[in-house]
């Protein structure tokens, strides 16, 4: 690699892939280091709360645990910054440096190339503050579509298609050989998050005096999600009066797992007919379902199955959803010319 | 895990050319559009966009105007509602700390988001359908399905940073609509029939949006939001009441400027509320509320004070209205800009008697509503019995 006299070389600088998501967030850097953290951010509510979280920024699970003393912020929720709330776009940035800081190491270079995956629906309507939050602390960034990472980094080039199943979000990716136009990308809200919803509902309809939160059904739903029939019966253990008491889970975990079915099959079958008739077959063989909803037992399959009625279907799952994004980002920063980054 | 197509660098190097070339536009193509200043073509715009609102509302207007309600008085005075230009202490009501009153600065949000709307077709079919439904003057869908209400979310205007209008004397319309906000959820749980629910409960900075989402989330029935007038150029207290809708003078649509300036709304985000303008349940409980709150409050604080002047009900577009999904107005209780009726506005009785006529027009308008569904129950049962 050629360089200017005084320039720093490829390999002096760290490269990144961020992963920004609703839920949670991941850096991979080129020094070979992984970083995940819960996409919250929190600054103390007054001086007390400061002295008591003793830091004056919080991110992830430890934000969360401090959430009373904190004023909390899930920037990404929804999938969008929303435009004109200065302390989300505070959040992201403070976000972003965090995660940096995450995989630097002492003497490597303080500013990085990045490249940034964020939800398809910010794509479109945050690239600018997206950019704007993490100029401070990259030479040099990138923002692409989070499905399109996801493609990027799995060889999912042309006639493919990604599926992300995130908290806020499920975001279409149609590949065809060059960078997806919005025509190419779909977004339904009805993701991770509106899972968690439907189960608390479902759960409280049938447990009225038992004492569950958002972060129990969350974590049930990490654990027993699943689609179709059960291996076993789902048993957790909930508190009722104060004492914990073992509750069937199964048939509520079903309906909220399957409430998020019919606007995946719907948009998927929609992206693919709108797609060249010749070419319709090869997509169908070529789905890869991504994000943290990916994981949900039985999910492939059903997609699979539904998808066979209409020819031969082969639907795939990422090795490891937590980075599959943020991988794809870094694969992306690697392989990008010197002489783009430097116009960028 | 997918097999690697033989041409895979090829693709590649045309995909990583189109990252590049649209984080390029990108890059040059970053407008901030909070701080285009308004020169002709927005103008132009906002002229297309008032355009389709009035169309839209046209309907609304003309069930307005003949129900006999002045649609204003169409002063073109200009409005001189202020902001401060940089955060300011948290204080409490009563606090008297004379601070300088800061230049009116441009307003901008609602203007330049308001073409998006332009776009969108009407379709004369529907605006038929709707104008018939509207103009029929005894049929309330309120009382056609029997709804009720459960929750009301009462806004307490501006908060945190933003202080609202500032008197001369340094009382902050964000400090006097917050405790009246108090006092009338207070007034209103007491009732025990209602869930009432404040969108800030302190001194602390919320967007339009955040509000909007507050209250959609909370399944609000009804909407009040408060606020105080600064009118400098008229010595009266100037009362009004708003709901949504195209603005119905100049100087409405001024307030409705400085009340959705930095709202956070996208553009997407408007328009898809925009499309809630056919809901015409909402409009029809809306003007009744405003007609019974804007009654109550101009009718008693005018026997204490004679300058007060009545502006009655007025549709504007204000942002906040539009967003939220329940029956929603916005009421300028009083008028911070006239020194005596900022002195007595510190005055925590005043607050009270403030609060009270507030209290008395939404629960007037909430038992005509109950009268409504009493009738219609009545009238089904009647039906029920003459079927044998």
């Amino acid at each position: 690699m050629t360089k200017k006299s005084g320039e720093k070389t490829v390999e002096e600088r760290m490269i990144v892939g961020i992963d920004l998501g609703t839920s949670r967030s991941a850096i991979s850097a080129s020094n070979g280091k992984k970083k995940w953290v819960d996409s919250y951010v929190g600054w103390p509510k007054d001086f007390i709360a400061r002295k008591v979280v003793g830091k004056p920024i919080l991110f992830g699970r430890e934000a969360l645990e401090h959430r009373l003393s904190l004023d909390l912020y899930r920037p990404l929720k929804n999938g969008v910054i929303k435009e004109g709330t200065a302390r989300d776009e505070e959040a992201v940035k403070e976000l972003i440096h965090h995660l940096i800081t995450l995989v630097q190491t002492k003497g490597e270079a303080e500013k990085v190339r990045a490249v940034v995956g964020v939800p398809a629906e910010s794509f479109k309507v945050n690239k600018v503050a997206i950019k704007k939050a993490v100029a401070d602390f990259a030479e040099s960034l990138l923002v692409v579509s989070e499905p399109f990472a996801v493609a990027y980094g799995v060889n999912a080039l042309d006639n493919a298609m990604v599926i992300d199943i995130g908290a806020g979000t499920v975001d279409f990716c149609i590949m065809h050989g060059t960078v997806p136009s919005e025509d190419d990308q779909r977004t339904v809200l009805t993701a991770g998050d509106y899972i968690d919803q439907q189960l608390f509902n479902f759960l409280e309809e049938r447990y009225p005096h038992s004492d569950f939160n958002m972060n129990m059904i969350r974590r049930f739903k990490e654990e027993f999600s699943f689609i179709g029939e059960p291996e076993r019966a789902i048993k957790v253990d909930i508190p009722v009066d104060g004492r914990p008491t073992k509750h069937d889970i199964t048939e509520e975990m079903r309906r909220a797992c399957e409430s998020i079915l019919p606007a995946i099959v719907e948009s998927t079958l929609e992206l693919i007919a709108k797609f060249d008739p010749e070419y319709q077959d090869i997509i169908r063989q070529n789905i890869i379902l991504a994000g943290g909803g990916s994981q949900i037992r039985g999910l492939d399959e059903y997609l699979e199955g539904v998808l066979k009625e209409y020819g031969p279907a082969k639907v795939q799952v990422v090795d490891d959803p937590l980075y599959s994004g943020c991988d794809g980002a870094l694969a992306l920063a690697q392989d990008m010319p010197e002489d783009y980054w430097t116009e960028v | 895990m997918i097999t690697p197509n033989p041409d895979t660098t090829r693709l590649k190097s045309a995909i990583l050319r189109g990252v590049y070339d649209e984080n390029l536009r990108m890059n040059n193509a970053a407008p901030e559009p909070r701080k285009v200043k308004k020169g002709p073509g927005v103008r132009l715009l906002s002229i297309m966009a008032m355009l389709v609102l009035v169309v839209g509302g046209a309907a609304v207007l003309s069930r307005y105007i003949s129900s006999g309600h002045s649609p204003g008085n169409g002063s073109s005075t200009p409005v001189a509602k202020v902001q401060a230009l940089e955060p300011l202490p948290i204080t409490t009501v009563e606090m008297r700390v004379p601070v300088p009153v800061p230049t009116p600065t441009s307003h901008d949000s609602f203007i330049l988001q308001a073409p998006m709307a332009a776009t969108a077709p009407v379709r004369e079919d529907r605006l038929l359908d709707y104008s018939l439904i509207l103009n029929n003057n005894q049929v309330s869908l309120s009382s056609i399905f029997g709804l009720g209400v459960h929750t009301i979310v009462i806004d307490p205007g501006h908060g945190g940073i933003d202080p609202g209008a500032v008197g001369v004397m340094g009382t902050k319309e964000k400090d006097v609509v917050l405790d009246i906000a108090r006092r009338l959820r207070d007034r209103l749980l007491a009732s025990g029939r209602y869930n009432v629910i404040l969108t800030r409960e302190d001194d602390s900075s919320m967007t339009l949006a955040e509000r909007v989402d507050k209250v959609n989330a909370s399944h609000a029935d009804l909407f009040i939001s408060l606020h105080v007038n600064a009118l400098p150029q008229k010595r009266a207290n100037v009362i009004e009441t708003f709901y949504y809708g195209p603005p119905s003078d100049e100087e409405t649509l001024q307030i409705a400027e400085q009340e959705n300036r930095g709202s956070g709304i996208t553009a997407s985000e408007f328009d898809s509320m925009i499309r809630k303008i056919g809901n015409t349940f909402k409009e029809q409980e809306s003007a009744n509320l405003a007609s019974s709150i804007q009654h109550s409050l101009f009718t008693n604080v005018k026997k204490y004070d004679k300058d007060t002047a009545d502006a009655g009900i007025k549709i504007a577009p204000f942002v906040v209205l539009l967003g939220v999904d329940a029956p929603s107005v916005l009421v300028e209780i009083s008028c911070i800009s006239k020194k005596q009726e900022e002195l007595k506005l510190n005055l925590p009785a005043y607050r009270e008697e403030i609060t009270s006529f507030l209290a008395e027009g939404t629960t007037r308008y909430l038992a005509t509503k109950n009268l409504h569904i009493v009738q219609g129950e009545e009238n089904d049962q009647k039906v029920r019995r003459k079927n044998g």
